[in-house]
């Protein structure tokens, strides 16, 4: 008895051993076949992107493009660290800034020698060398409803700055019931509603860059180093007042996404805090309104430009042994008719590519896309932040703030304290 | 047949593996990164010592964390006992369709916790505030979930929906299981209903105190899940002059911080949590044990 049962689990043991042995050995790839494997985040594009991978692998016999996609809410960043520790990391990853370049910097590789490098300016630069595919051009303003600016006689040309604004928000308090809306601002702050990141990221962004040449960075290098612009910040933190005082108090202070968005694609605001991926939420809430962008014109002399900036790049494993045709895998989406149609028709995203001439289909994009040909618009820099300063210091202040809108002075002091701990937080 | 060790050793051993490769090995691991500059990816790991540890508690948003964990849990200890001792107490007192009412108290345990953060918040965002705009009730105009001062009470009252039922059916099977005679001769000796509970049930049901009172309090300790969906950490409010997140339990400042890339503070911060949730329940299985009475 006893005997039977030790060979009955020894017979067990090799048994669960067998399947060990052959998968460790079978991984062998076989020499002129590449297959390059991506790990996505943009979970929008996923459709698409399978079908253009699909389509390039069948144009391109030996190689064969994997997508695999993870995002929308998903934690991204822990799933590549687990591939990374598993030595599965993938050929082609993403970044959205610089606290990612500085996690993964060991496995990006320099694609200064690309032809599409030349083609954009969003590209992901360290030290003048090209390191990150920009994915996409992502952009804001205060989109505005133009139905009801006419209705209330408010031409958005003129909104040019904070007191332009201030009069205009006036006008619509004042005519609220006539017009219809609950409020003038669709504008979200809050920690408990997940919008932390539309005022301490992208109205903060305002700060950073307003005003200032595409690729200036004084601001946020100064911020870097743990000071604030006095005179500047001011300026700002009356526009963001402004923009609290006349929001819709329930969407600020407790609103998610969908109520915001709603919000405004139902005309119970005016304007709203936004960037251009509303655009396919406003076409499913069917909206017919006319819409645009006007400028964050938080200064007292007049600003014009949008705000526009690449939200994620991509990058090249530089350790991968199929770094080649991975990179022209992302040549191909720069530089071919094909890559250029699956940007913009298939996957509705305005292309960092200058060389692309098909236009977009939603409002808002096309507003940006306008802007970016007539230039003069301002660069974001929230990446260059520390991780975690904008959901953890920067959020809680601006939810603050946003409760008690007339406390500007404590915003302030705040503000400066949390700027002045930047440089400790690595 | 006569127990022989090496087949003892090869029955255990599929356990010892799993428990070492799942508990043991990365909790050593744990315990070692708590002490470097690990950020998550980097191969150059640097051994710091206790200086994440001594970080720790020079950052008002962890210390308000841990602050108002040990208050969520003191809150939600009482609150989810007293209402599933008191449902308890309803469902065996030979009510008619008993079974029924167990069962309903039972399921709202059966919903997942981030699914009802999500039902609740709706609820408590826009059901009662609509509801409050349309009747005038001044009170509800303002979500219970934008309040810094009493989140923690709301998200304490949402756990009590869902825990309670769990923890009755622990106080129902150990009601049941006091002999009947014992009560009946309480009440014929006329002692009133309120002395019978305090008298006779409660100290002949101390075990179940027992278990109910770690449950609640480590649950409560950990909560996750309810906590991000139903607040995220909001709304925002002061301590020690710094903004912080009012309703950012312990898990989830430690979760947050991790998604930061700061996996050697966050993993400092779960041991820290660790260290005090044992502590703190076994101080209370060794105070409740003391209770129990031998039947």
């Amino acid at each position: 008895m006893r005997k039977t049962l030790i060979t009955a689990m020894t017979i067990g043991l090799m048994v669960l051993a067998i399947p060990a042995a052959v998968f460790s050995s079978g991984t062998k790839e076989a020499p002129k076949t590449a297959t390059v494997n991506m790990f996505q985040l943009k979970v929008e594009i996923k459709d698409a992107l399978d079908a253009y991978a699909a389509q390039y692998s069948a144009a391109h016999p030996g190689v064969t493009v994997k997508v695999e996609t993870l995002g929308g809410g998903a934690d991204y960043g822990g799933a590549l660290k687990a591939k990374a520790q598993a030595g599965r990391m993938p050929d082609i990853f993403m970044i959205e800034g610089r606290g990612g370049y500085n996690i993964w910097k060991d496995y990006i590789a320099d694609l200064s020698s690309e032809p599409w490098a030349k083609d954009t300016d969003l590209a992901f630069k360290v030290d003048g060398k090209v390191m990150g595919f920009p994915v996409a051009i992502e952009g804001y303003g205060l989109a505005y409803n133009a139905d009801i600016l006419k209705k209330a006689g408010i031409d958005p040309a003129t909104l040019t700055t904070r007191s332009a604004y201030e009069n205009a928000f006036k006008v619509l308090e004042a005519k609220k019931a006539e017009l219809g809306i609950d409020a003038p601002v669709a504008m979200a702050a809050s920690v408990a509603g997940g919008m932390w990141w539309v005022a301490a990221q992208h109205n903060l962004a305002v700060y950073w860059g307003g005003g200032l040449d595409f690729n200036d960075t004084s601001i946020i290098d100064m911020a870097l180093k743990g000071k604030l612009d006095d005179a500047r910040f001011l300026q700002y933190a009356k526009y963001l007042q402004l923009l609290f005082k006349y929001a819709d108090k329930k969407i600020l202070l407790n609103g998610s996404y969908d109520d915001q968005v709603g919000s405004f694609a139902q005309g119970k605001t005016a304007f709203l805090h936004q960037g251009n991926w509303v655009d396919p939420n406003l076409k499913q809430l069917g909206v017919t309104f006319k819409m645009g962008y006007a400028p964050h014109a938080f200064l007292d002399t007049p600003e014009k430009g949008l705000f526009l900036f690449a939200p994620s790049w991509y990058c090249v494993n530089s350790k991968s042994p199929n770094a080649e045709a991975a990179k022209a895998f992302l040549n191909s989406i720069a530089s071919t008719p094909e890559g250029h149609d699956y940007m913009v028709n298939k996957a509705g995203m305005i292309p960092a590519f200058k060389s692309v001439k098909l236009q977009p289909a939603g409002q808002l994009s096309r507003a940006l896309m306008e802007a970016n040909a007539r230039g003069g618009n301002y660069g974001v820099f929230f990446g260059m932040l520390p991780d975690g300063a904008g959901q953890n210091v920067f959020g809680p202040i601006f939810d603050l703030f946003a409760q008690n809108p007339d406390n500007i002075d404590q915003f302030i002091s705040d503000m400066k304290k949390a700027v002045a701990n930047l440089p400790n937080m690595k | 047949m006569k127990h022989s060790r090496m087949v003892n050793i090869l029955f255990v051993a599929p356990c010892v593996f799993a428990f070492l490769m799942i508990i043991i090995i990365p909790f050593l691991f744990g315990l070692y990164y708590s002490m470097t500059d690990w950020n998550g990816v980097n191969n150059a790991v640097k051994f710091v010592g206790l200086k994440n540890f001594k970080d720790l508690f020079s950052k008002p948003d962890f210390l308000y964390s841990f602050l108002i964990t040990i208050e969520y849990t003191v809150i939600n200890i009482a609150l989810v006992n007293i209402v599933s001792f008191s449902l308890s107490l309803i469902v065996t007192s030979g009510l008619r369709r008993r079974n029924f009412y167990r069962a309903g108290f039972f399921v709202p345990y059966l919903i997942g916790g981030i699914v009802l953060g999500y039902i609740w918040q709706f609820i408590l965002n826009n059901i009662l505030v609509d509801i409050g705009k349309t009747l005038s009730i001044e009170a509800l105009r303002v979500s219970f979930l934008s309040l810094p001062n009493t989140v923690i009470w709301t998200m304490s009252v949402v756990n009590t929906w869902q825990y309670a039922g769990y923890i009755m059916l622990i106080y129902v099977a150990a009601i049941q299981s006091i002999p009947a005679s014992l009560m009946e001769a309480a009440s014929v000796d006329g002692a009133n209903f309120f002395t019978r509970i305090f008298r006779i049930l409660i100290p002949m049901m101390a075990n179940a105190f027992t278990i109910s009172l770690f449950l609640t309090l480590t649950t409560s300790f950990k909560q996750f899940d309810m906590n991000l969906t139903l607040t995220n950490g909001g709304p925002a409010t002061r301590f020690l002059d710094t903004p912080v997140k009012a309703s950012q339990l312990l898990a989830m400042n430690i979760f947050n911080t991790a998604t930061a890339n700061q996996m050697a503070e966050a993993q400092a911060k779960a041991v820290v949590l660790f260290v005090v949730l044992l502590v703190v329940s076994l101080l209370q299985v060794s105070a409740s044990k003391k209770k129990e009475v031998e039947m």
